[in-house]
Parts: C-alpha cells; structure tokens; sequence
C-alpha cells in the first residue's frame, strides 16, 4: 500500500529538524547554552564558570589562542571567509559540539573575529566586541552531559536529546521534570578517566591533514602512571568533592596563581640536601665547593606539564 | 639553583627545564603549540612514581667559605615570565665544621 503523502513529509521534516546545524556563533552558543542549569545547581554552575571549561577557546590568562592557527600554522587563512570547519582541527576537544553541529559560516565568523581582535588597526572596541564573541563558544554542562556522555554508541546508542547523563540516572529530571532535558540516566563512562581522555589527549591526531598534537595526558596517564601501578581516575584527582559533590573547577585554574601554586605544591615534592667540603683532586689541589644534591617527585597521575 | 656570598653578592646560577619537546617532523626545531606540533622527540617531563635527581657542583670563590643556595621550582605557563612558584628552599653552607 502506497503511503499517503502527509506521512511521507512528516517523515521526511523530522530528519532536517534533528540534523539542523548552528549557521552562526550566536546559534551554536544558544544550541549548548546551559544557563539554565544554574537554577538547580548554582554552586557547580559557578564552579564551572571559573574553569577552563567555560573558556576553551580564550588560553591561559585570556588570550586568542587560535590566533597563531589562523595566522601562523599550516592551517592559516589568506581571507577569514576562506574558512571551513577543517581550519578548526582544535574543535575536535576545545569545541567539541561544533564538529556535528556547526555549519562552515560559524568558522568564517569566528575567523573574522580572531582577525579583528588581533588587528592593531582595528578600534578598541572593535577587538573587545570580536573577543566578546570568541568567548561566547564554551564546553558547556550539555557538552559534557549529552553530547559526549556515550562512547560505546555501537552498543549503547547515541545520546538521547532528551536526557541528561550522569554518574546515577534513571530517574525524572527535577521536580517538576525539566521542559528540555526530562530524564537523568547514567552514563557508563562519566566516573572513569575514558571520559576525560576524550578530549585529554593520546598524541598526535593523525585525521587530520596536519597531524596537530595538543594534549597528552590521557596517553602519559594510560601507559605511564597505569603502568606504574596506579589506579586513581583524573576525576579522584580533579574533580575532588566539595559539599558531597563533584568539583566542577576542574582544578587548576591556571589564572588563579595561588590556588594553582598550592595544588602543585601538594602534588610535586621538593627534597633539597646541601654540603660544603673541600674536594682533592691529587695531593695539594684542595678546591672548596658547595654541593646541591635536589630531588623533585610527582605525585600527579600524569606528566608534569601536560595538557 | 642559584648560590650568593653572605653578603649578597652572586656565585652561580644554574636551572634545568622539564618539559616534553615537540618538533614539526618537518625539520629539527623544537616548536611550541598543538597546530605545529607533531611528534615529541624528547621528553624531560616530571613522571608519575618517578623522581627527577639533579646535582649542582659549585666551586667557591678564592676566600669564600660559607655560601647561601637557593632552589626555585616554579612552572612557567607560556612563558618564563609567567611563573607559578611550586617551592623555594634556601639554605646556608658552610665549609667550616
């Protein structure tokens, strides 16, 4: 029996509803944007907007960091409207959620704004507005929560739209249920280091045409402290609890020096043993010297520094 | 590391740097950034259940017998002017028993 033709389109709408891809900055932010999460979880919500989570595209003390990319490496751009998304390979773990759902009109707008924030021709306010919308793009609760909570998808699906993943689930969303994200289900993988080693890195990223290599972690973790005999997760160590929950800093804060300088303190030991003496060479050539004997251990689950 | 005269004045200053090292694969230089870089082609980085042991030998100048040695470890984020200081240790050596 031929299907009726109203059938016919409502199956054929919902497809380009479920794959429509953000066109602009403003849209991939509002696609992600998780602001109301903050009604129910204020206190990880602010944990998380001091990370570098809620910056991935801003660098340690608030640079451009794709900058020197756009301008500088094998992926630079002679115009900002030459780009594509493969100018991005950094997407992959700095912006993971514009790898599926952003057109290539977000990477020439975010081409255009790295071009003008670093134009020193440019006004003041000109760079200020472009920096304001680089910042806008974060890794944000969704990113993590949805978009990348589910890495066994040939067994366990993709990630519903509907759910948010976490390290319980199976339950209602809120009370009443959240209008979005109705659901809480578990995610296999959410307590474990794969989930962080997603994006923290194994080594070069060979996909690409330009094997780019960022960070390293997740493979100095794997085959060093593993392999060492060590068994926490990063999420024991970075993800700490604080009032019975997760610390979603993700600590450190690299723009917070002191607390920065106290977790590497706790993590990295100095030991530092001194003598004077007078050394013989031969017979009548005393030479007087200080020796320094320093011994630095690391306690990190990973290499020190590493990223 | 660096050691001074009671007084003040410098005898020596020496650092190592632990870091792992990353070239292009194109050529021998050593770069700095994920989109240059391909390879690590050495690695001095502070390692889990590892300890990194230095030595630092310094001769004292002629009349010198007593010296003030400072050990810094810092880790320097970009750049050597953007340091977050780990510990610092100072010491006072003395030839004389």
């Amino acid at each position: 029996m031929k299907p009726r033709p109203w059938i016919l389109l409502l199956l054929t709408a919902v497809p380009m509803l479920a794959s429509a891809k953000a066109k602009s900055i403003d849209e991939l932010a509002a696609l992600f944007d998780s602001s109301r999460c903050k009604q129910c979880h204020a206190e990880i919500f602010a944990q998380w907007e001091k990370s570098h989570h809620a910056r991935p595209l801003m660098g340690v003390s608030d640079g451009l960091m794709l900058t020197p990319l756009v301008k500088a490496s094998a992926f630079q751009l002679k115009s900002p409207k030459d780009a594509t998304l493969k100018t991005f390979p950094c997407f992959k773990c700095h912006l993971p959620q514009a790898v599926d759902h952003a057109e290539d009109s977000v990477a020439v707008e975010l081409a255009t704004a790295l071009f003008t924030a670093s134009d020193k021709d440019k006004p003041d306010a000109d760079k200020a507005a472009a920096k304001s919308k680089v910042a806008k793009l974060q890794i944000t609760c969704i990113v993590c929560h949805n978009e990348k909570a589910i890495t066994h998808k040939l067994v366990l699906g993709s990630p519903e739209k509907d759910v948010i993943y976490g390290s319980s689930g199976d339950k209602a969303h809120g009370d009443p249920p959240d209008k979005v994200f109705t659901k809480v289900k578990k995610s296999a993988i959410m307590g474990q280091s794969i989930f962080c080693g997603q994006c923290h890195g194994t080594g070069p990223n060979f996909e690409f045409d330009y094997p780019i290599q960022c960070a390293t972690l997740y493979g100095s973790y794997q085959h060093n402290y593993l392999a060492k005999g060590g068994f926490q997760s990063c999420q024991e160590c970075h993800m700490k609890k604080v009032g019975g929950k997760a610390d979603h800093l993700f600590t450190p804060n690299w723009n917070d020096k002191v607390g920065t300088s106290k977790f590497l303190a706790e993590n990295i030991s100095l030991d530092v043993q001194t003598l004077g003496y007078q050394w013989l060479r031969k017979a009548g050539s005393l030479t007087p010297m200080v020796v320094v004997n320093t011994k630095i251990e690391n306690r990190a689950g990973h290499r020190i520094p590493d990223g | 590391m660096t050691t001074s005269a009671v007084d003040g004045k410098p005898i020596s200053k020496d650092e190592r740097h632990y870091h792992p090292q990353a070239t292009s694969c194109l050529n021998e230089k050593m770069v700095y950034g994920a989109q240059n870089k391909a390879a690590y082609v050495r690695d001095t980085s502070l390692q889990p259940y590892e300890s990194k042991d230095e030595t630092f030998e310094v001769k004292l100048p002629e009349g010198v017998r007593t010296a003030d040695v400072t050990v810094e470890l810092s880790y320097e984020v970009q750049s050597p002017e953007n340091r977050v200081p780990i510990h610092k240790v100072t010491r006072r050596v003395t030839l004389d028993r």
